[in-house]
C-alpha cells in the first residue's frame, strides 16, 4: 500500500497551544515528482514540513515515508529524507568543504566519499569551498546548504522556501540547482513557498495550503483550469476565497 | 556505527570551538595571563608605593645601670630603626617632635620617649616605644610590623644583657635562652599511619585548597559553551538541519557536552595554574615563600573531578536550558547552578569538609560538587579509598543526570522557543 508512493501523508493535526496550526493535512507524493506546498505566512507549510521530517509530533495523523511509519520510526525514516529548513544557516567557523565532509559521514556513513563529491558538483562552489562560510553570500550559503540536504540523494527531499532572501540570479541559480537533481536522480521532493512562479516552474503537483488546511490539490495547468485563472496566483486567491 | 557518528559529532564540535578565538581566549589564555599578572602587579606595585616613617628621640640619652653595669643608648635603636626601614624599602627620616604628624605625607611616626634608656636599662621598669600609625592607610600597616619586630629584636638584646648580669652578680651559671624562653614548642607532621613525614605534606594541602577554589570557576565557562552549543545553534539557526540528521537527539547533545566539558577542563588546568603563579608570586611580594608540591598524581585527580563536576552541572542544567527562551534566561539558570557550586568550592577553600559532624556532611552529600571537595581533600589526607569512593559518586551522579537529562530533551522544544 506504501510503496507506490514515496511519501504518504494523512490527516495531520498540529496545534501549539490553543492555536491549531494544521488541521487534517493529507497528501502523496510519488518518485520523481516534485510537490508544492503553497500558501501564505502562517499558512501552517512549516509545521507541516517539520512533521514530515519528524522533528516534531503531530497530535493526530500519520506520515509514511518510503513505506517507514515517520511518527513511530524517525530515525529509519530520516535515513530516506535530505532537510533544508527555512531559514537555516551555517556554521560561520567552518569552511564549505567541511560542512560536506560532516553531513557526508552522517548522511552516507557506508560511501562518504560519494556523498562529498555529489555535494561539491550540486553546490556548485568549486574552490571557494575551502573557504570559511563566514566569507559566503546569502546565494553561496543557500547553494552549500541544499548541497546538504542533498548529497545522500534521499528518497525524499524537504525543501523548505528553498530561494527564501535571494536576489533573482541566485534564486534561478537554486531552482536549476533542484531541477536537475530531481531528473538525475528520480527522488521525490516536497518544497514550500509561496512564489508562485517558483511553483509553477518547479513542481509537478501542488497543494494550496490557507489556515492549516489544503483547500486545492492538483498539477498547475489543473488548478489554472478548475479556478478559470490566468495563473496560479489567481487561482489560489480563489482557492482561499471559495472556501 | 554509535562510536563513529559520535566521533563525527564531536570533530565538528572541536573543530568549531578551536576556532572560536574569544572562547578560547576567555576560558583557557585569560586566566593564564590574568592571575600571574595580578601576582606581578601586586609585586610591583608593593615596591612602588610610598611609605613615609619619621623617628622622634625625645630621650636622646644614653643610661648606664651601674648595679648591672649596662649601657642603654636611645641612639642605636635609632640607628637600627633608620637602618632596618631603609633597608626595606621605606623613606624614614629623624624628626625633632611628635608635630611631624601634620604633615599628611607622614603615613608612620615612632616615639622613643623621654626616660626610655633608664626604664630599658632598668630592672623594676618597662620602657616603651609609641608609634602613631595614620589609619586607613593600609601600606603603613606593613612598616607597623616592622617596628614592632626591630624594637621586639631591641629588646630581646637588652634582656640577653640584664639576664647576664643578674647572673654575674648572683654567681649562677645561667644561659640567657633558657630564662628569656624557658618553654618551647615544635610541631612533628605524621601522618594518618602515625610516621613522620615532611613539610612537602603540609604544603600539598596548600596546592589541594587552591584546586577545590579552581573548580568554582570552570562551571561557567563549560555551562556557557553548552548553552550556546545549544540555545545558540537554535538562534543561529544551524540546530534544525542539524538535528533532521539520521541520530537521536542525545547522540548530538553528547557530543557538545563532551565538547563543553573539554573546555572546562582545560579552563580547570588553566585556572588552576594562573592561581597557583598569583599565590607565588603574591606571597614573594609580601616577602615570604609559598612551597608548592607538584603532586601529579593530585593533578590528575583533579582533572578528573573537574571532568564529572561540569558534567554534573551540564546535566543539571541541560533540561532547564532546552526549554528555555534564549541565551539569557538560559544563562540566569546556569548562573544559579554555578553560585551553589561556587558557595561549595569556596567553602573547601577555607574548610576541612573532612572534619565536618556527620549530620552535617549527610545533609552536604545531596549536593554532588561536595563529591568532588571530598574526592581532593580525602586524597590529600592519605584516603585514598576514601577519595576514590567520591569520585565513584560523582561519575554515578553525573550518568544518573545525564541520562535523565537526555531523556528530559524534547526536539519540539530544541526548536521552538517557547513563547511568552
Amino acid at each position: 500500500m506504501t510503496t507506490e508512493y514515496i511519501l504518504i501523508v494523512d490527516n495531520l493535526w498540529k496545534s501549539y497551544g490553543d492555536k491549531v496550526a494544521v488541521k487534517g493535512v493529507g497528501f502523496r507524493v510519488r518518485k520523481g515528482e516534485i510537490f508544492g506546498l503553497i500558501g501564505p505566512n502562517g499558512a501552517g507549510k512549516t509545521t507541516t514540513l517539520r512533521i514530515i521530517a519528524t522533528l516534531i509530533k503531530p497530535d493526530k495523523g500519520a506520515v509514511w515515508v518510503k513505506g517507514v511509519d515517520a511518527i513511530k520510526d524517525p530515525i529509519s525514516a530520516r535515513k530516506h529524507i535530505g532537510y533544508l529548513p527555512e531559514d537555516a544557516e551555517v556554521y560561520p567557523r567552518l569552511t564549505g568543504f567541511e560542512h560536506l565532509l560532516f553531513y557526508a559521514r552522517l548522511r552516507s556513513p557506508d560511501n562518504p566519499e560519494k556523498a562529498i563529491e555529489f555535494g561539491k558538483k550540486i553546490s556548485g562552489l568549486g574552490k571557494r569551498l575551502f573557504d570559511r562560510t563566514s566569507e559566503y553570500s546569502k546565494g553561496m550559503k543557500r547553494r552549500l546548504l541544499i548541497a546538504l540536504a542533498l548529497l545522500s540523494k534521499p528518497d525524499l527531499a524537504i525543501l523548505d522556501e528553498p530561494t527564501s532572501g535571494l536576489d533573482v540570479y541566485a534564486s534561478v541559480r537554486v531552482r536549476k540547482m533542484i531541477r536537475e537533481y530531481v531528473t538525475s536522480t528520480g527522488s521525490a521532493m516536497v518544497i514550500s513557498s509561496h512564489n508562485m512562479l517558483e511553483v509553477e516552474y518547479l513542481c509537478d503537483r501542488v497543494a494550496f495550503i490557507n489556515k492549516g488546511v489544503v483547500v486545492a490539490e492538483g498539477s498547475p495547468r489543473e488548478l489554472v483550469e478548475k479556478y478559470s485563472a490566468e495563473n496560479l496566483e489567481e487561482a489560489f486567491v480563489k482557492a482561499v476565497a471559495g472556501r | 556505527m554509535v562510536g563513529r557518528s559520535f566521533k563525527i559529532l564531536l570533530w565538528k564540535e572541536l573543530v568549531d570551538l578551536s576556532r572560536d578565538k574569544k572562547t578560547i581566549a576567555t576560558s583557557i589564555l585569560l586566566p593564564l595571563i590574568i592571575f600571574p599578572m595580578l601576582g606581578l602587579l601586586s609585586l610591583a606595585l608593593l615596591v612602588q608605593q610610598e611609605v613615609t616613617i619619621a623617628v622622634v628621640d625625645q630621650d636622646q640619652s644614653t643610661y648606664t645601670n651601674s648595679i648591672l653595669n649596662i649601657t642603654v643608648s636611645s641612639r642605636d635603636l635609632v640607628d637600627l630603626l633608620v637602618k632596618v626601614l631603609h633597608d626595606s624599602g621605606y623613606n624614614v627620616f629623624i624628626a625633632n617632635s611628635t608635630d611631624v604628624l601634620e604633615d599628611p605625607s607622614v603615613d608612620l611616626v615612632v616615639l622613643i620617649p623621654r626616660g626610655f634608656t633608664e626604664n630599658a636599662s632598668s630592672t623594676l621598669s618597662k620602657a616603651r616605644v609609641t608609634v602613631y600609625k595614620r589609619a586607613a592607610v593600609q601600606a603603613s600597616s606593613r612598616a607597623e610590623g616592622l617596628v614592632y619586630a626591630i624594637v621586639d629584636s631591641f629588646g630581646q638584646r637588652i634582656s640577653i644583657m640584664k639576664i647576664n648580669a643578674l647572673a654575674r652578680l648572683a654567681g649562677v651559671n645561667v644561659t640567657a635562652e633558657a630564662i628569656l624562653n624557658p618553654v618551647g614548642t615544635r610541631t612533628i607532621l605524621v601522618n594518618i599511619q602515625g610516621q613522620q613525614v615532611g613539610v612537602e605534606a603540609e604544603l600539598k594541602s596548600t596546592l589541594a585548597r587552591i584546586l577545590v577554589l579552581a573548580l568554582s570557576a570552570v562551571i561557567t565557562p563549560a555551562a556557557s559553551f553548552m548553552i550556546d552549543g545549544i540555545i545558540g545553534e537554535r538562534e543561529r539557526k544551524t540546530i534544525e538541519m542539524l538535528i533532521s540528521l539520521p541520530l537521536p537527539v542525545s547522540r548530538i547533545i553528547y557530543a557538545k557536552l563532551v565538547a563543553a566539558t573539554m573546555l572546562g577542563l582545560l579552563t580547570a588546568i588553566a585556572d588552576a595554574l594562573g592561581f597557583l603563579a598569583y599565590m607565588v608570586l603574591t606571597v614573594s611580594a609580601l616577602g615570604g615563600q609559598l612551597g608548592i608540591i607538584l603532586d601529579y598524581n593530585l593533578l590528575l585527580l583533579h582533572s578528573i573531578v573537574a571532568f564529572f563536576t561540569i558534567l554534573v552541572t551540564i546535566s543539571i542544567a541541560l533540561p532547564f536550558i532546552t526549554r528555555t527562551r534564549g541565551i539569557r534566561s538560559a544563562s540566569n539558570i546556569a548562573s544559579i547552578i554555578a553560585i551553589i557550586g561556587t558557595l561549595i568550592f569556596f567553602t573547601g577553600f577555607i574548610v576541612d569538609y573532612t572534619r565536618l559532624p556527620v549530620d552535617i556532611k549527610t545533609l552536604f552529600y545531596l549536593i554532588p560538587y561536595t563529591h568532588s571537595v571530598l574526592a581532593i581533600q580525602y586524597y590529600v589526607m592519605g584516603y585514598p579509598i576514601e577519595s576514590i569512593t567520591h569520585i565513584g559518586v560523582l561519575i554515578v551522579l553525573s550518568t544518573i543526570l545525564l541520562v535523565v537529562s537526555t531523556k528530559l530533551i524534547n526536539t519540539e522544544k530544541l526548536l521552538i522557543a517557547p513563547r511568552t
